[in-house]
């Protein structure tokens, strides 16, 4: 979708848990989900 | 409400202010995701930059990943923070960019407002201000910023390129996006994807 959206030179970062521990834990591990960092240009 | 998109924007906003409101208020309630400094730590930030701030600049942290954990903000540097909350990431945004740099932080929660003004008066952060308006529509001229940040934010809007859309309006050419955000390797039902309460639950 960014580079869809007019981005170019798209970097992801590794996974991290961010709901590890906390409440939303289990829902979380249901479908496998992590925080990002994502990092992409703006296209000229 | 468009086709394409599974729920009202205008509704999911609702519910969005009514969970981070709370999060504004009352910071150390029981919620389904971490807050605060024990978050900031989980999610690599380092730890000289939180230290230096006063709890109420971090208590309501809510966010999900690091937006500088791929690239440190350079002095100088013109800085959009798009769902501000609190106000935690711009103010280590204003730290990374300096006296000569500027942060504009946009929320659309008006507690989440109130809080992150009151903190930036606070700390002399004559670099830093915060905006009311949309992740879709901010209050950001075109080509203002040389980088966009966001923290846990876009997966909260129903439409998401509409999002991508209007950070790239503020970005002028070659300025960078570096979000944080959630993202899933199974697949939610689709029954799921249309139940408005899971959105933020």
């Amino acid at each position: 979708m960014l580079e869809d959206s007019g981005y170019t030179g798209v970097v992801i970062g590794e996974a991290v848990d961010t709901f590890g521990g906390a409440k939303g834990e289990d829902k979380a591990r249901a479908f496998e989900v992590y925080g990002y960092a994502f990092m992409a240009s703006r296209a000229p | 409400m468009p086709d394409d998109l599974l729920v009202d924007p205008e509704a999911l906003r609702s519910q969005v202010r009514d969970k981070y409101r709370e999060v504004a208020v009352d910071p150390h309630a029981a919620f389904h995701f971490h807050t605060g400094r024990a978050l900031a730590a989980r999610l690599g930030y380092e730890g000289t930059a939180v230290d230096a701030l006063p709890e109420r600049a971090v208590e309501s942290f809510a966010g999900v990943g690091n937006p500088f954990s791929l690239r440190r903000l350079t002095p100088g540097e013109r800085v959009v923070d798009v769902g501000s909350g609190a106000g935690f990431d711009s103010f280590i945004a204003a730290g990374q960019v300096g006296a000569g740099g500027q942060v504009v932080g946009v929320d659309m929660t008006p507690e989440m407002l109130a809080k992150s003004r009151d903190t930036a008066k606070a700390l002399g952060l004559g670099q830093l201000e915060f905006r009311e308006g949309l992740a879709e529509q901010m209050p950001v001229e075109d080509g203002w910023a040389d980088v966009v940040i966001s923290n846990g934010v876009i997966n909260l809007c129903a439409d998401k390129r509409a999002v991508f859309t209007e950070i790239r309006r503020v970005l002028r050419p070659g300025g960078r996006v570096q979000f944080a955000d959630i993202a899933n390797g199974r697949p939610v039902p689709p029954e799921a994807l249309r139940d408005i309460d899971l959105w933020t639950g």
